[in-house]
């Protein structure tokens, strides 16, 4: 750890310390490039023919609610923690919204501000029990996971409910990929908000809690907030979720959980805190995307397709963990 | 420090007996409570199913102890535990005389798959949290994959007779399985009580780098914790099987959050170093006794899901309030 702390003395190759500060992000996006390239590939020998603007707008609508999900566990892995309540979030949240919002531009609009400020009271308990309670991220998030599961099932027994088409074609447009718009305003806020005291001020908690407390940092405010919009990330994955299925499913959410930290590790954010960037985060949920895109072209028996998804993600983390390394070692 | 380091050892020992006391004296206080909404609830009958039930959750239990005390976690239990059972059914067939080399393969995956968790973490360095996980999804897919979902010929078969009366038959007026889970809760408690390598595992989730710089074997250590989860998954798989009769596709799902929720009931530090196997078989009756009196009064599923999670959330706080007491 603190080789990267220490000022480097002779700035000899500016070049080679933004790679080695970015190795994540740039590893991600090559793998991306990779995927992409490979998956035209497959395509191509199967089709004839190039994948074009259809395969591109269901690939993007259906990677919307991963991304959200990722941008939230980035922010939380960022303060060296761990949300695992993301797909307890994301089920109930879904089911809110399919079961209250009408069609009627102001049930739209009111239910999709109360849905995310839902999803950030759920956020702010979990904050509040880890940054007040001081307890243990990963237990608590478990259990308010089993906790907000339960709630969900409450509020939508059996899939069901309905969205309105009208809000489908707000978020996931079916027929043009409009749904980039989001991911680029999402880039945009993060860029901002990593600038902004609070975002600094998480990712100093992360780096070094007992210094950034040391240089007047409000530790338990900081988790607090990184929980909260950890909630409300994963309320707009559950709308995005119920969005593109155009009905609730109280269930739907809970292998986000799980994904979402496979997005955020390929996504090059470092898992001890402190690291980490939620635009890679948003790429690493594309990539795991489009490997299942790969293995359904390559005609792999789509029983195996944990095993390929589990072995890529060791590969990943492996292999970009050394070359990370190995640049950070080279400045 | 140096001066209360040995009162404090001996504060520290009074508190994993009381974390263990509370677990117990939860599970006692749980079947008073069933007695009274469902009379006959606390009878020895079915006392003893609650305790078959939560053998299996405290088998798991151990191998999660054994990682959570070096401040690891295992995520890949589900599907070595689903896999193991599969393991079991098709290679022994049912038949009595293939038995041994069934059981003794199955053991093998499970300790194999276990492992290469424990080298991933320690000489790839990847969090534990990462390696499991995606070891748990490798697992599901050469499960699914190789028995073709569960439709393979060999996959209807039985578990053999032989595993069946290893949990079902009655020894002295309880099932063999309890017998079993007794002798595990003598051997895992020796293991880390009185053996070097059980003082090795408290230190390194102590404090991994003063461990090393005291000549203890990181690595090994770590591997051989990591082995022992996996085999513990798939020793719970093989018993589940037995009890079950027969394997199905999904059966390891809920031993990740019971086998976790156990460990944390029973007073073991998720980050390492402290706690005691004790503890956490006693969270595994206390959590299957509280599932037992939800279902005495008919709780749905969600109820019992959220009362789940308040529970763990009330014992980390009454826990936590102790641990800033240090």
């Amino acid at each position: 750890m603190s080789p990267e702390l220490a000022a480097p003395r002779r700035r000899r190759s500016l070049s080679v310390h933004i790679v080695g500060q970015n190795a994540g992000l740039l590893l991600v996006f090559a793998m991306l490039a990779a995927a992409v390239a490979l998956y035209c590939l497959f395509y191509w020998m199967q089709q004839r023919s190039f994948p074009g603007n259809f395969e591109l707008t269901s690939t993007v609508d259906n990677t919307m609610p991963l991304a959200m999900a990722a941008i939230g566990q980035t922010i939380v892995v960022l303060t060296r923690g761990l949300d695992l309540s993301v797909g307890g979030i994301i089920d109930l949240t879904n089911a809110l919204a399919a079961v209250h919002m009408q069609d009627s531009l102001g049930s739209m609009l009111g239910w999709t501000v109360l849905v995310l400020l839902a999803g950030a009271a759920l956020g702010f308990l979990n904050g509040l029990l880890v940054g007040v309670g001081r307890l243990q991220p990963i237990v608590v998030t478990l259990a308010t996971l089993s906790i907000f599961q339960g709630l969900a099932i409450r509020v939508l027994p059996q899939p069901g409910g309905a969205i309105p088409p009208g809000y489908t074609a707000l978020l996931v447009n079916m027929n043009q990929p409009w749904a980039l718009l989001y991911l680029v305003l999402c880039a945009g806020l993060w860029l901002a908000f990593r600038r902004s005291a609070i975002g600094v001020a998480i990712i100093a908690v992360g780096n070094d809690e007992a210094a950034a407390r040391a240089n007047g940092i409000n530790v338990v405010r900081s988790r607090v907030i990184a929980y909260t919009l950890s909630g409300v990330f994963a309320a707009a994955a559950g709308l995005f979720l119920a969005a593109t299925a155009t009905a609730g499913d109280a269930t739907s959410g809970n292998g986000f959980t799980l994904s979402s930290i496979v997005a955020v590790v390929l996504g090059g954010v470092n898992l001890f805190g402190g690291r980490g960037s939620a635009i890679g985060a948003m790429a690493g949920g594309f990539v795991t995307t489009m490997i299942v895109n790969i293995l359904f072209f390559s005609r792999i028996d789509p029983l195996y397709q944990s095993f390929y998804e589990g072995l890529f993600l060791i590969i990943a983390v492996v292999v970009g963990g050394g070359i990370g390394r190995m640049l950070r070692r080279r400045r | 420090m140096a001066r209360g380091s040995s009162a404090l050892a001996r504060l520290r020992l009074g508190r994993d007996r009381r974390r263990t006391l509370y677990a117990l004296a939860a599970a006692a206080m749980l079947f008073v409570l069933g007695e009274i909404v469902h009379p006959g609830f606390a009878s020895l009958d079915s006392l003893e199913a609650v305790l078959t039930v939560a053998s299996f959750v405290g088998l798991v239990a151990a191998g999660q102890t054994f990682v959570v005390l070096i401040g690891g976690i295992d995520l890949s239990v589900p599907w070595i535990l689903n896999g193991a059972a599969i393991l079991l059914v098709t290679s022994s067939l049912g038949q009595n005389e293939r038995a041994p080399y069934a059981v003794a393969l199955t053991l093998a995956m499970g300790a194999g798959v276990g492992m290469l968790n424990g080298l991933g973490v320690a000489f790839l360095d990847v969090p534990a949290v990462v390696i499991t996980l995606a070891m748990n999804g490798i697992m599901e897919g050469l499960t699914l994959g190789l028995s073709g979902g569960l439709t393979c010929q060999a996959c209807a078969s039985y578990a053999p007779p032989i595993v069946q009366q290893a949990v079902h038959r009655q020894i002295l007026g309880a099932p063999a399985e309890l017998y079993l889970w007794l002798a595990v809760i003598i051997i895992v408690s020796f293991v880390l009580g009185r053996t070097r390598f059980g003082r090795h595992t408290y230190a390194i989730g102590n404090n991994l780098r003063a461990s090393y710089l005291a000549g203890i074997s990181v690595r090994f250590t770590t591997v051989m914790l990591y082995a022992l989860s996996g085999l513990f998954s798939a020793l719970a798989g093989i018993l589940l099987v037995g009890f079950g009769g027969q394997a199905s596709l999904g059966m390891g799902a809920p031993y990740l959050f019971q086998s976790i929720a156990a460990v944390v009931i029973g007073g073991v530090y998720i980050l390492g170093g402290r706690g005691s196997y004790i503890g956490a078989a006693a969270g595994a009756a206390s959590l299957t006794a509280l599932v037992s009196v939800l279902l005495a009064m008919n709780m749905p599923d969600y109820g019992r899901s959220i009362i789940y999670g308040v529970v763990i959330l009330v014992l980390l706080l009454l826990y936590g309030r102790e641990e800033s007491e240090r």
